[in-house]
């Protein structure tokens, strides 16, 4: 009798090479599973039990994911397209045009970077939305709120520094634009628009800057904080669920203790 | 309906599983499509295209050969050129295509460059970097700038050849233009080599212009200046009837006199109704200035201002006193002072104020002028800008009156306001703004100029050229114009030179005009007696050519300080004129000489030395050449004319000494008739 692609899958989690590198066994307990989560450096971050309720599309509307979804196309084109780029002017202009007109699939690369870009920032905008009209901001997970939105702006800077690197007319001025706002901020407006844009104007020099934000600084930032975003959730007991709130509990319990004096 | 999405939703989405495949091949079908548009890309079917083209040829093995395939591209650092133009457009370098119409496969017309050293974009602008037709060829969000018409494309030889070019008729006209009409007093034109484009025409200073004309002549011509000269380079204002009135008015009454201008002249004009014409004639006014003949034709040259209609516009007593010395009320003018006596004066003022027209005044009655109307028509000359081309008393001339030029080439589209219904381009706004200034705003003060299409065509050529490319391009790759010398000859001579006005028509040291021949070195070239008779009474050198110098009527001193003058300092320093004898060359080498020039070289094809037997008559006949050439120059110029005369049509036919010795002596040989020649005009 021929084996079912679950034995060949179990088979495989037996051998000594997985073993070595899952090291939580290959058994299917409640340990088991609990442990392949905690033991993984990328999975630890989250809780190891979740509820199937919070699973459902109508729970969170995966707008968290989808916004993680995003961001990770958003590096994956992000990475091939700093290959034919050169952040100098006005080399950089004619970078785009050699990826729309004669780099394989180039344009393909950078629209979908581009979609993937704005659809973040939407994304980002509804996860709060959603957030915010569901308490999920409440106590314990106002401090994850705080880095919510520390990353909304991670996502905002992101798109507005990569806003400048196709170095056309509407980079140009959109900059132009944006660093004037900055520079009216009280007392050192004048100091921050000069450390943004390296100068007194949008040139080489704030080239330069904006594609180092653009691909270094900020994404690693954006991850730092995003690790940290993920980690809260465990750590604030796992995705919110009104039924499974300690308030929720405690006005039950006291609703069924009321009930229950009323009854003697 | 709503059943069937139901069981849809079911069967696509249904469990986690079925989701998951699906998404998988969306997904999956959306990645396709990139490398499928990549594969069906426009250069690609291009290419396919010329190949099955070329397959049933008779060339095709060698075209195949030549042919190379993908994105070809030609790549030029300095200009700024990365053209992948040639991916689509495969057999520009085929000269064995010349039967081929279709595009994009046609042979590039052959021209002085070779492609790959200019690529393409430099003349035919549009999008080098596409490799789509649309985004190559025409104006999009990203790209403002598409392929330029070809009835401009002379404008981008422009960008690089910055002086007159053979071959570029349009470009050349269009430059010549923008000086003639004074477009450059209003605009400034910065040229790419630190020069400021100069203006060429000469408009009259308005200072005493009530000595020259009446106030209903001003009127009549502010109304319409093409009207009394279809030549005019005056533009038409479209100004309303009551401010004409006005600016007449300041006009004259701004105008102080001069003395000169009022004297009555004693001598009468001559009974003989023929006097007039022939003395016009005789001192070839038409060299310079035309007259509108029965036919309606201009007969005259463009140097001068038309007088057709003369006649109806200048005062006598400023007639005679300009015909005596021009100089006296315009010290700049172009014209020469003629030195006529009285009677020739008045010979003169006859003839021209015979040439009227009584249409032109009939309607023209004004009332005395007010202060209001002074004060007002100042106002309007100040707003007009006429100060920009015209000397008028109280008035500063405006600096940058009119917008800039200098880069109008490569001015945004964003920039610009089109009319409804105009093509959005730059070549069409400069056109219809030349064509018609007020098209654009009735408040414009832009003129209306009365150019053909074809001037126009040739100005937005010449205006295009001023682009940023042409302003940016290194100085190796540019070709500098020939600079315009500020030479002025010195002393009395000098004086005499600039009184004559010499420099009209001819050059010396890179100033001056065209019409005739350069002297930079005369005074190595011909003998002092031919010149003093010259001076004194000139006669033409070419058989085929009625045009003469004029007779400015010398006096003995005059001519013989002059000759002194130009033997002394007009000198070739390669040629010492005194280095071979103006006569006693051996009979052999003569007969030599004749020979060479009847047999080797044929050079009666062009000129006479016989009259009886020689035919030729484009270059100057040689009868006389011997009395007035030295033997030096014409041994110089038999071995090289083009480094003694560059552009000159004599061929350089590579002499040995031998032979340049012999037709020397020949041709000194050749005395002429003496006075019969000279005599002759």
């Amino acid at each position: 009798m021929a084996k079912t692609f679950d034995q060949y899958f179990e088979d495989l989690r037996g051998t000594r090479v997985w073993r070595s590198i899952f090291r939580s066994g290959a058994g299917s307990s409640t340990l088991h599973r609990a442990l392949a989560i905690q033991q993984n450096v990328f999975l630890h971050l989250f809780s190891t039990k979740v509820r199937t309720r919070m699973l459902s599309f109508s729970g969170t509307w995966y707008l968290g994911t989808l916004t993680l979804g995003t961001f990770l196309i958003l590096v994956a084109t992000g990475i091939p397209l700093m290959l034919y780029y050169h952040p100098s002017a006005p080399q950089a202009y004619a970078d785009t045009k050699d990826l729309q007109f004669v780099v394989s699939s180039g344009l393909f690369l950078r629209n979908l970077h581009r979609w993937s870009a704005h659809a973040m920032v939407f994304l980002v905008f509804a996860h709060m939305f959603k957030v915010f009209y569901r308490g999920a901001y409440r106590t314990p997970r106002e401090f994850n709120w705080v880095i919510g939105v520390v990353l909304l702006l991670m996502t905002l800077l992101l798109s507005y520094t990569g806003y400048l690197l196709p170095w056309d007319q509407l980079a140009y001025w959109a900059i132009t634009v944006g660093s004037n706002i900055a520079s009216a901020v009280p007392v050192m407006g004048d100091k921050i628009h000069f450390l943004l844009l390296g100068g007194h104007a949008v040139n080489a020099n704030a080239l330069l800057r904006f594609y180092v934000l653009h691909c270094m600084i900020l994404p690693l930032t954006a991850m730092f904080f995003v690790a940290i975003h993920f980690w809260r959730i465990r750590k604030d007991g796992g995705l919110y669920s009104h039924a499974s709130e300690p308030a929720t509990l405690r006005a039950n319990a006291s609703a069924v203790a009321t009930t229950a004096k009323e009854a003697q | 309906m709503k059943e069937k999405l139901k069981s849809l939703w079911q069967k696509l989405f249904g469990d986690s599983v079925r989701a998951f495949g699906v998404v998988s091949l969306v997904f999956l079908v959306s990645l396709a499509i990139a490398p499928a548009k990549n594969y069906f890309s426009e250069w690609r079917h291009y290419q396919h295209g010329y190949l099955k083209m070329i397959r049933n040829r008779s060339d095709a093995v060698t075209l195949q050969r030549h042919f190379q395939g993908g994105i070809q591209q030609i790549w030029l650092p300095d200009l700024g050129v990365v053209d992948r133009c040639t991916s689509c457009h495969v057999g520009l370098k085929e000269a064995s295509l010349a039967d081929v119409n279709v595009q994009p496969f046609r042979p590039h017309p052959v021209i002085p460059h070779k492609l790959d050293q200019f690529g393409c974009t430099v003349c035919h602008r549009g999008q080098g970097a596409a490799t789509t037709v649309a985004e190559a060829h025409n104006s999009t969000l990203a790209w403002e700038q598409p392929i330029l018409p070809a009835k401009y494309i002379e404008s981008s030889c422009g960008e690089c050849h910055r002086g007159p070019l053979p071959g570029v008729p349009q470009l050349n006209q269009g430059r010549h233009l923008l000086s003639r009409y004074g477009c450059v007093r209003c605009h400034t034109v910065k040229l790419p080599d630190a020069t400021t484009m100069k203006p060429t025409d000469d408009p009259p200073s308005l200072e005493h212009i009530a000595d020259k004309t009446t106030r209903e002549w001003i009127y009549a011509w502010l109304k319409d200046p093409q009207a009394y000269a279809s030549t005019a380079t005056m533009p038409n204002f479209k100004l309303s009837d009551d401010d004409v009135r006005d600016i007449s008015a300041f006009l004259i009454a701004n105008s102080t006199p001069l003395p000169g201008d009022t004297a009555t002249l004693t001598a009468k004009a001559p009974t003989d109704p023929t006097a007039g014409a022939s003395l016009y004639g005789e001192s070839f006014c038409a060299s310079c200035h035309a007259v509108q003949n029965a036919a309606g034709n201009l007969v005259g040259g463009d140097l001068g201002p038309e007088l057709t209609r003369i006649g109806s516009k200048v005062r006598p007593e400023w007639l005679q006193a300009w015909l005596r010395n021009p100089r006296d009320y315009d010290p700049e003018t172009a014209m020469p002072h003629y030195r006529f006596n009285d009677p020739q004066v008045a010979t003169f003022t006859g003839f021209l104020l015979a040439k009227t027209d009584s249409d032109l005044l009939a309607n023209v009655h004004l009332e005395a002028a007010t202060p209001e109307q002074i004060a007002h028509g100042k106002r309007l000359v100040s707003d007009y800008g006429c100060a920009s081309c015209h000397e008028i008393g109280g008035i500063k001339k405006p600096e940058n009156f009119a917008p800039e030029l200098s880069r109008i080439g490569s001015k945004p589209i964003t920039q610009l306001v089109f009319l409804p219904g105009m093509q959005h381009t730059l070549p069409d706004y400069v056109a219809a703004k030349i064509k018609q200034p007020r098209w654009f705003g009735q408040a414009l003060k832009m003129p209306q100029y009365s150019f053909t299409p074809a001037q126009i065509d040739s100005l937005a050529t010449a205006l295009l050229a001023l682009n940023d490319r042409a302003a940016t391009l290194p100085p190796s790759l540019t070709v500098a114009a020939k600079l315009e010398s500020d030479y002025q000859p010195a002393g009395k001579a000098g004086k005499l030179m600039t009184d004559l006005a010499c420099f009209s028509c001819h050059r010396i040291n890179g100033h001056g005009g065209d019409m005739a021949p350069d002297l930079t070195w005369e005074g190595s070239s011909v003998q002092r007696e031919w010149l003093v008779e010259f001076l004194k009474n000139p006669n033409t050198l070419r058989p085929a050519l009625v045009r003469r110098m004029p007779r400015f009527n010398l006096t003995d001193t005059e001519a013989n300080e002059l000759t002194d003058y130009i033997m002394t300092v007009y000198q070739n320093p390669a040629i010492d004129r005194d280095s071979m004898p103006l006569s006693g060359y051996p009979q052999g080498q003569v007969e030599l000489g004749k020979q060479l020039f009847y047999g080797k070289y044929a050079c009666q094809g062009c000129h006479i030395v016989d009259t009886k037997t020689d035919k030729g008559y484009i270059g100057p006949t040689l009868t006389n050449v011997g009395s007035r050439l030295t033997a030096a120059w014409i041994f110089e110029w038999m071995k090289n004319p083009q480094a003694l005369r560059p552009g000159t049509a004599e061929p350089n036919r590579a002499m040995s000494d031998e032979d340049a010795r012999a037709l020397t002596a020949f041709l000194i040989s050749q005395k002429g008739g003496g006075k019969s020649e000279v005599a002759k005009k």
